[in-house]
């Protein structure tokens, strides 16, 4: 098994006529031999660039791309060895699934045919396929195609695995499943995994490691537990978590609370000098409804069946606040509830760079 | 089904009858004529001895003009041309519909202008120089000359084929270890393959229609059908009855062609329109 590691790596689109565009400013990321990471990011954000100059699809404009310490730079893809699941899977209509599996291993010479066959049946009881081998992509599912593209980019065991938007064309039903089957072939098989998304669930539950990118830069690399409890910056904190964390404007005290109206204060975690601008950040989770704290009035609650949602107007703020209630908890429109938040599960940004201040 | 209804069917139908009456008139008066014998050429509507006696002279090479010959000119002609121009033509509309480089769009705009200028604007420099360069008259010169006629239409239609194929089938093949050449080979070019035989199909036929090429450009040697036909009409007398056998003896390879490749047709046609 391999480690990758990416040194300063840049992409830079130069057409005539138009400005230059920065996709990708300056990434360095290394990864365990083994780890999944998550690369997520808006669209547009440069992962997907990323990934294609990782598999050689994407010439490099600077920096470094390092499998188990040689760099890849300048080698053509058929000469790099890595795995790609594209998101639209990309299979060979006219071949079956065992067909579209073989396909790759005939690239080099000829491939014995006792040894094809024997990789091709090995893979496709790993990826749950073993029943489907004579069928064609056309009568396949989304799940089921999907595994067959994850099949093909591992067949020939290459030394790192690049998934594109995996889940993203799968049905409710089809994304659970395949998400438990993915984690347990990549953790099975141990193949050092780059994992590109825009969904933050799907990067969440599958990724040892997330790293959260922006206009070509990384914002924040960590575990998902790092990235949901400690955002970095207010991008992080608004792009991660569902719903969104409720980000309000106010000015700090210099008393441990920030004011953000005249009526409404708010305990902060750190202490933060009077009259600095700050975004006061608190998921929908951390918040609680109680007999007293800040004074709001329900503008509207969404009962779901584990738990519900209840937007919320505080007075003198003109955002609404958001918060998720308890499964027993019923709201009507228009009534006055009072809503607290722990101080420690609050997060505090500086208004002007929106870094985290901690 | 209502009055109403079945009415309605049969000035359908009426209204179809009309159309393919004036649409097939045309060949039917060209088969009649040419069943006439010479001598009730003028004489007769459709009362006459019909006789296959035109179709034997102009088969036969009788009246010293060899029918036969300007044939199988056209046969090859058309068939080196489309030839060549899928030899050509392919990896061109491969690499257009693929990557823009400098002056892509000039060049592909450039063969696209080969076909709305007329060819009579270019026929007098071309027969000067094929008349210096030897290539008069020539199976050589008439395939390259017809490459105006045929490139441009498979370059362009086979660029939106390729435009359609999602270029991450041929990078997943580079992935696996595939070059390029085999990229392309193994993984575009098969899935077009509708592609080229009704875009083929369809420059054999331009190819094999043209009239304005060999009418300048040859003589005797490499003549093709399409003037050669109306040799029949030159003379003391124009013999109308064998232009009209020649004319519908030279229909039956396009047609024949078109039959055999019928599925692909369909399917090749309509291929581009629509995103899998």
């Amino acid at each position: 098994m391999t480690e990758l590691e990416l040194r300063d790596l840049r992409k830079t689109y130069r057409a005539r006529g138009r400005p230059a565009v920065e996709a990708v400013r300056g990434l360095d990321l290394a990864l365990r031999s083994g780890e999944l990471l998550g690369l997520l990011g808006p669209s547009g954000c440069g992962k997907s660039t990323t990934l294609r100059m990782i598999a050689g699809l994407e010439t490099v404009t600077g920096g470094d791309i390092l499998v188990a310490g040689s760099s890849l730079v300048g080698r053509p893809a058929q000469q790099r060895n890595i795995g790609v699941a594209f998101e639209n899977y990309a299979l060979y209509p006219p071949l079956t699934v065992a067909g579209n599996l073989a396909f790759g291993l005939r690239a080099r010479g000829r491939a014995a045919r006792k040894d094809v066959e024997r990789k091709v049946a090995d893979i496709a009881e790993r990826v749950g396929l073993t029943g489907l081998l004579d069928a064609r992509p056309a009568g396949l599912s989304s799940g089921q195609k999907q595994r067959v593209s994850l099949a093909r980019a591992l067949i020939r065991e290459p030394d790192v695995l690049l998934l594109d938007e995996p889940l993203s064309h799968l049905d409710a039903a089809q994304r659970d499943t395949t998400r438990r089957e993915l984690k347990r072939i990549q953790k099975d098989l141990g193949h050092t995994t780059i994992l590109v998304t825009h969904d933050q669930e799907e990067a969440l539950s599958l990724a040892d490691r997330i790293a959260v990118m922006k206009d070509g830069v990384i914002q924040q690399l960590g575990t998902p537990y790092e990235i949901y409890d400690s955002p970095a910056n207010l991008f992080v904190a608004d792009f991660v978590g569902e719903p969104p964390i409720n980000l309000l404007p106010g000015v700090a005290d210099g008393e441990g609370h920030a004011r953000l109206s005249d009526a409404a204060r708010i305990a902060l975690p750190v202490p933060v000098a009077a009259g600095r601008e700050v975004v006061v950040g608190i998921r929908p989770e951390d918040l609680c409804l109680s007999p007293e704290g800040l004074s709001a009035r329900v503008v509207a609650h969404e009962p779901l069946l584990e738990s519900g949602i209840a937007t919320l107007a505080l007075g003198g703020i003109e955002r609404p606040l958001v918060v998720l209630t308890g499964p027993e908890t019923r709201l009507a429109h228009d009534e006055r509830v009072h809503v607290t938040a722990d101080a420690q599960l609050t997060h505090v940004f500086d208004a002007e760079t929106g870094d985290a201040l901690r | 089904m209502s009055t109403g209804k079945r009415l309605s069917g049969v000035l359908a139908d009426l209204a179809l009858i009309l159309y393919f009456v004036f649409a097939l008139f045309p060949i039917a008066w060209m088969v009649i004529l040419s069943l006439k014998p010479a001598d009730q050429l003028f004489s007769t509507y459709f009362s006459f001895s019909p006789t296959l006696d035109g179709y034997r002279t102009v088969l036969g090479d009788s009246e010293g003009i060899p029918f036969v010959r300007f044939f199988v000119n056209s046969l090859v002609v058309s068939v080196g041309a489309v030839a060549l121009s899928l030899v050509v033509g392919l990896p061109a509309a491969y690499a257009s519909a693929r990557w823009r480089f400098r002056g892509s769009e000039n060049l592909m705009f450039t063969l696209l202008s080969f076909r709305f200028a007329p060819e009579l604007t270019v026929i007098i420099p071309l027969f000067v120089l094929y008349q210096k360069l030897g290539l008069f008259d020539t199976y050589v010169g008439m395939v390259w000359v017809l490459q105006l006629v045929t490139l441009p239409l498979i370059v362009w239609i086979m660029r939106s084929y390729f435009a359609d194929l999602t270029p991450e089938l041929e990078q997943a093949a580079l992935l696996d270890g595939y070059t390029r050449r085999q990229a392309f080979f193994r993984v575009a070019l098969p899935l077009v393959k509708p592609g080229v035989a009704a875009v083929s199909l369809l420059a054999f036929i331009f190819a094999w229609n043209n009239f304005v090429f060999p009418l300048i450009l040859t003589s005797n040697e490499a003549q093709t059908v399409t003037v050669g036909a109306l040799s029949f009409l030159g003379g003391d007398r124009p013999k109308y009855n064998l232009t009209a056998a020649a004319a519908l003896v030279s229909v039956v390879p396009p047609l024949l062609l078109a039959l055999t490749i019928q599925r692909y047709l369909v399917r090749g046609l309509s291929f581009g329109a629509v995103k899998s």
